[in-house]
């Protein structure tokens, strides 16, 4: 998409470069790796020398407490290597206005790290007055939310990236 | 017509005050044609487009693009709150619908006015009566137009068929109330004839739509397909812009058309372009609409039905009267009034259009597929509508349409010349395209010496059919 105002360009384009990216550092003798541009920011930590794949993964409990921190993403979790599950992408099923809660003055629905089960609302997307509930389709933690609250999206931007996981007890 | 049409005054146009930013509901050429016309203007696009579409020049070109929903229509260019919350996210004050998808949906024109978004064409209102075929012919035979005799319902008893057949006289057509495609459709050409096409209509109607309701008009043998040209302003005043020529079409659909027509008298053109224009008053039709007419070969003529939207064809009556009329649209919708009288309206040479497709010209099978080669020709009198290019993807999805070569010559002949060099040199590999086809038909002397009518591609393949098995 582009709009103007927006200065991220999202989509297929930044997609591959993030992935050219992460195949040039893994081959680096780079530990840690970090880029800034104007609205947008990568950080990509490397373990033990080589890409962090997978990893032991965070105790849900602990994650359910876990301040929306910016987690270093696992660059499994992107290049969906034979080692870590990849990512889930939970997409906007139509074009309006993202929002993160119900209304302006109640609690989000979610933040990143919390644990989410299918069915659940994750946001709501405005199209003609109409709030329409955004549910995720699977069970796992939160570990990115790719839009901010009351950014325009269109039809098939990824609004959430979930690690699949067990979903709460 | 330059001095009341062109951006010659500007200090009078409201429009840019009026529309900042226009969504095109559209894909193909037609989405970039409109485009053009906002650049000129300075006004903003924005685009959408299917997932199919994302790499579409019409969104390349665009200020703003939006994707809207996957490749099938009716999840994406036919999904009326994905158009408007398109519109809504980019603040855009007016939405132009092209041609088919949502152009001419009353509901889509309705919702765009309760969401205070312009719709650049007529009111809700016209498009529903419009495109209601029994109530449109209705109010234009009120309104005088003379409309195809027949029954004015669906027909009870044969013994109906008969007496009314015996009114109008022969030959007569029974088609099928729910028809289309040909399908329930049979011709008597005396009253023998007429009890088997009743019979053998109401059977395949049955069959074919599951309502065996069928009803009688007049057939015309030969007819020519006419149209003219209207626009309307929101302050009453109501223009046409000539004619076009339209019958050298298959299946009802187009292939090439032209202004003017080898057919009209100008005595002819004036009556017709008289009831055409008395048909548009009488529905009080703003923005850009199209009266279309079968002419009879002794010169009588009846209305058909009434587009309320910009015409595939539409070209053809910009080349030969200089006026833009996707820039007319737009200004029509911003609220300004048309301030010429229809004698500033000049017709000077003559305009063909040829359709490209991407079908089999042999078949007319789709043939959707990558273009590898893309050529056009240039020069003199020559313009070509097309979103395609070399490497692009003809879709799967959506119409076959190419491109629309156009032309323009001081006379007939000469664009007739300038759209066979024009063809001669336009080069598209990786698909089958049309181009054979039109060559032929452009060399074909009936063609040459406007010998045509809506039955002439018909007889053209059959006759090319039969010199191919000869030889």
């Amino acid at each position: 998409m582009r709009l103007a105002g927006r200065g991220v360009e999202r989509g297929t384009a930044l997609d591959k470069e993030i992935l050219e990216l992460i195949e040039l550092i893994s081959e680096s003798n780079f530990v840690e790796f970090e880029l800034e541009r104007e609205g947008f920011k990568i950080k990509l930590v490397k373990a033990g020398g080589r890409a962090h794949l997978g990893g032991p993964s965070v105790p849900v409990a602990q994650a359910l407490d876990a301040p929306p921190s910016p987690v270093p993403l696992p660059m499994a979790a992107v290049i969906g290597s034979e080692a870590g599950p990849r990512l889930h992408e939970i997409k906007s099923p139509l074009v309006g206005t993202f929002y993160r809660s119900p209304s302006p003055d109640s609690p989000t629905f979610t933040e990143v790290g919390r644990v989410v089960r299918a069915g659940q609302v994750l946001c709501i997307v405005e199209a003609m007055k109409l709030m329409n509930e955004i549910e995720s389709d699977i069970d796992g933690t939160v570990e990115e939310i790719v839009v901010s609250n009351g950014q325009p999206v269109e039809y098939g931007e990824v609004l959430f990236r979930i690690r699949p996981g067990e979903a709460a007890p | 017509m330059e001095r009341f049409f062109s951006a010659s005054a500007p200090a009078k146009r409201l429009l840019k005050a009026v529309f900042k930013k226009i969504l095109i509901a559209n894909r193909g050429e037609i989405a970039l044609r409109i485009m053009w016309a906002c650049r000129e203007l300075g006004i903003a696009t924005v685009a959408v487009h299917s997932e199919a579409d994302a790499e579409s020049l019409h969104v390349k070109f665009a200020d703003e693009d939006v994707c809207i929903g996957p490749a099938r229509n009716s999840e994406s260019y036919l999904n009326i709150s994905s158009v408007i919350a398109a519109a809504e996210i980019t603040d855009a004050d007016a939405i132009h619908p092209g041609y088919g998808f949502l152009a001419e949906s009353a509901h889509f024109a309705e919702v765009c006015e309760a969401c205070k978004i312009k719709f650049i064409g007529p009111s809700p209102h016209v498009i529903r009566l419009m495109g209601d075929k029994a109530k449109a012919r209705e109010v234009m035979e009120q309104a005088g137009v003379p409309t195809i005799p027949g029954s004015r319902g669906v027909l009870r008893t044969e013994q109906e068929a008969l007496s009314l057949a015996r009114k109008i006289g022969y030959p007569i057509m029974i088609k099928a109330a729910a028809g289309g495609g040909g399908r329930g459709m049979r011709i008597a050409r005396s009253e023998e004839e007429i009890r088997s096409a009743y019979q053998a209509a109401m059977g395949e109607a049955k069959t074919a739509f599951d309502v065996a309701d069928v009803y009688l008009e007049k057939y015309i043998d030969d007819p020519r397909h006419i149209e003219f040209q209207i626009l309307g302003d929101e302050h009453g005043h109501v223009l046409h812009l000539g004619e076009r020529e339209c019958s050298i079409q298959r299946r009802h659909q187009k292939l090439i058309e032209e202004s003017p027509s080898t057919a009209l008298s100008p005595k002819l053109r004036k009556r017709m372009a008289e009831l055409a224009l008395r048909g548009a008053r009488a529905v009080n039709y703003q923005n850009a609409g199209t009266m279309e007419f079968l002419l009879t070969p002794d010169g009588r003529f009846y209305f058909i039905e009434m587009n309320t939207r910009i015409q595939v064809e539409h070209p053809v009556t910009e080349m030969v009267t200089g006026i833009d009329l996707i820039k007319e649209q737009i200004r029509i919708a911003a609220g300004e009034p048309l301030t010429s009288a229809q004698d500033d309206i000049a017709f000077t040479g003559h305009a063909i259009e040829c359709r490209v497709n991407a079908e089999d010209p042999e078949t007319f099978t789709p043939c959707p597929g990558r273009v590898t080669t893309f050529h056009l020709s240039g020069g003199p009198g020559i313009r070509v509508d097309t979103a395609a290019h070399a490497d692009c993807v003809i879709s799967p999805y959506y119409d076959s349409l190419v491109a629309k070569v156009i032309t323009r010559g001081n006379n007939r002949a000469e664009a007739i010349s300038r759209m066979r060099r024009s063809l001669e040199v336009m080069v598209v590999e990786g698909i089958k395209t049309t181009i054979p086809l039109l060559r032929r038909i452009l060399a074909d002397a009936d063609f040459v010496e406007g010998r045509i009518s809506t039955h002439y591609l018909d007889r053209f393949l059959s006759r090319s059919k039969s010199v191919a098995a000869v030889s």
